[in-house]
């Protein structure tokens, strides 16, 4: 990722990604649209690239906007015959069907009921139909997805749900040093958490909000904190 | 910009402008946005669901509400949220979220002179802080003629209460062309061209000043993903 970054506003038109697309493929993220043969912003925010080439527009956006792949953290709202509405904090719920679970056949259903929090993948998202979910991989295993019983559900920021999940984020790797734990981070901006006891679980959720504030590098001070409030 | 040469120009600077980004926890985005003293908080919501009987399936629907200070909306309120509407359904990319809905609340807290024009500039900025997808930025000045003759830009409340006609233009960010007029009073066509000139020279100002609140806004945000880029690096 690039570091240095012009701020774009919507309208403008990006040249430096025209000329690019001239000689090769150009992958444009959220933030961009072509308009005929040129490119053209429509988020204000600053520009970024990554090799070889792909090109978004950052910015700090609170809504989900659900796109293919995604590990979403959804709330399972109602049954509709052969489905699940789930509510996944986009503008539309999703819908999952019964069979996209693991081992569920017809006979088998899974035991869903309304309230349930699951972990799911994004199979389908366009924005004009519904976005669908699966709780299985390719060959029908069921991996980390699926239901999430007990433990502690909040929402946070997309931006924080996707730090978390970024490969090289010190935050999880910090926190494991101090308490073994279960997480599961969805990028809608949603957090499942669960760790031995109820007290450990809040205070691990209150060391994750205070993130958001304050980067990941007080991570150590937060792990101390993290410390303190237990031994209190 | 060159401005016609004979002309009485009172005053042809804008008042001070400032604003904060998401004061509002629960949508979003948000933004407190003040010209002067007068002030006005704008939220937006979207894409979120949208009742049946506005669902369209080749865009989105947009929603537009204006609160006055103290009380109900009345009629004068309702004239100028059908002007936000207005601006903001040429500048909003409809396309991108269809069978949804952009719902935007402009909340008035205080009105010191040109609440037309800072309500529309108060709703873009709330759009662009909430991501949604617009065609271009916009912003709406307001001027008057005062008895003098005079061209007064952005006049303060003590400044139009004599006045002899009053102006709201928008021009969106990319090719300048016109989004809203709003005319009151008896004027010569050649002022109203004058005026527009000037009110388009204005709204230049106002689009730099919209860049620099989305740098500074991404740029204290910037420094902290730096930061962790650095702790990352040493781990």
């Amino acid at each position: 990722m690039s570091t240095t970054s012009t701020i774009v506003m919507p309208g403008e038109r990006i040249s430096a990604i025209e000329e690019l697309a001239k000689s090769k493929r150009v992958i444009l993220g959220p933030g961009l649209r072509r308009q005929d043969d040129t490119v053209v912003a429509s988020k204000a925010g600053p520009l970024r690239h990554k090799e070889p080439s792909t090109f978004w527009v950052d910015n700090y956006q609170r809504r989900y906007i659900p796109a293919r792949g995604d590990l979403v953290l959804g709330i399972v709202r109602s049954k509709a015959g052969d489905n699940y509405r789930v509510d996944i904090g986009a503008a539309d719920t999703a819908s999952i069907s019964y069979l996209a679970f693991e081992a569920a056949t017809k006979k088998n259903r899974p035991d869903l009921n309304p309230g349930d929090l699951i972990y799911a993948r994004v199979l389908n998202a366009s924005a004009d139909i519904e976005p669908e979910l699966v709780c299985v991989n390719s060959v029908g295993k069921r991996g980390k997805l699926g239901v999430l019983a007990e433990g502690f559900f909040f929402k946070c920021t997309l931006n924080l749900g996707r730090m978390l999940l970024r490969e090289n984020c010190p935050v999880l790797a910090a926190l494991t040093r101090e308490l073994p734990y279960e997480i599961a981070v969805g990028v809608n901006g949603r957090i499942w958490l669960k760790a031995h006891s109820l007290r450990e679980t809040i205070a691990l959720a209150n060391a994750i909000v205070a993130l958001e504030q304050s980067g990941c590098a007080e991570i150590d001070k937060i792990c101390d904190n993290l410390g303190d409030f237990l031994q209190a | 910009m060159n401005l016609p040469g004979k002309m009485d120009v009172g005053k042809d600077k804008l008042r001070q402008m400032n604003c904060e980004f998401n004061p509002l926890s629960r949508c979003d985005g948000s933004v407190m946005y003040s010209q002067g003293a007068t002030v006005v908080i704008a939220a937006v919501l979207g894409p979120i669901e949208v009742k049946t009987q506005n669902l369209s399936i080749d865009g989105s629907y947009l929603e537009c509400n204006y609160r006055p200070k103290a009380g109900l909306p009345q009629v004068k309120e309702r004239i100028r949220e059908a002007a936000i509407r207005d601006v903001l359904e040429l500048a909003l990319l409809a396309e991108a979220h269809p069978r949804s809905k952009m719902s935007v609340q402009v909340q008035e807290l205080e009105d010191r002179g040109s609440i037309d024009a800072c309500a529309v500039n108060s709703a873009c900025l709330a759009m662009l802080v909430g991501g949604l997808p617009l065609k271009y930025s916009f912003a709406a000045v307001h001027c008057i003629i005062n008895e003098q003759g005079e061209y007064v830009l952005d006049p303060d409340q003590s400044e139009t209460l004599h006045q002899r006609a009053s102006f709201t233009f928008a021009f969106d960010s990319v090719e300048g062309n016109l989004l809203l007029v709003q005319t009151k009073g008896a004027f010569k066509i050649a002022q109203f061209n004058d005026i527009e000139c000037l009110c388009r020279a204005a709204s230049a100002e106002i689009f730099q000043f919209y860049r620099n609140q989305v740098a500074k806004y991404h740029g204290r945000s910037e420094a902290i993903a730096e930061k962790e880029e650095d702790a990352s690096m040493e781990t």
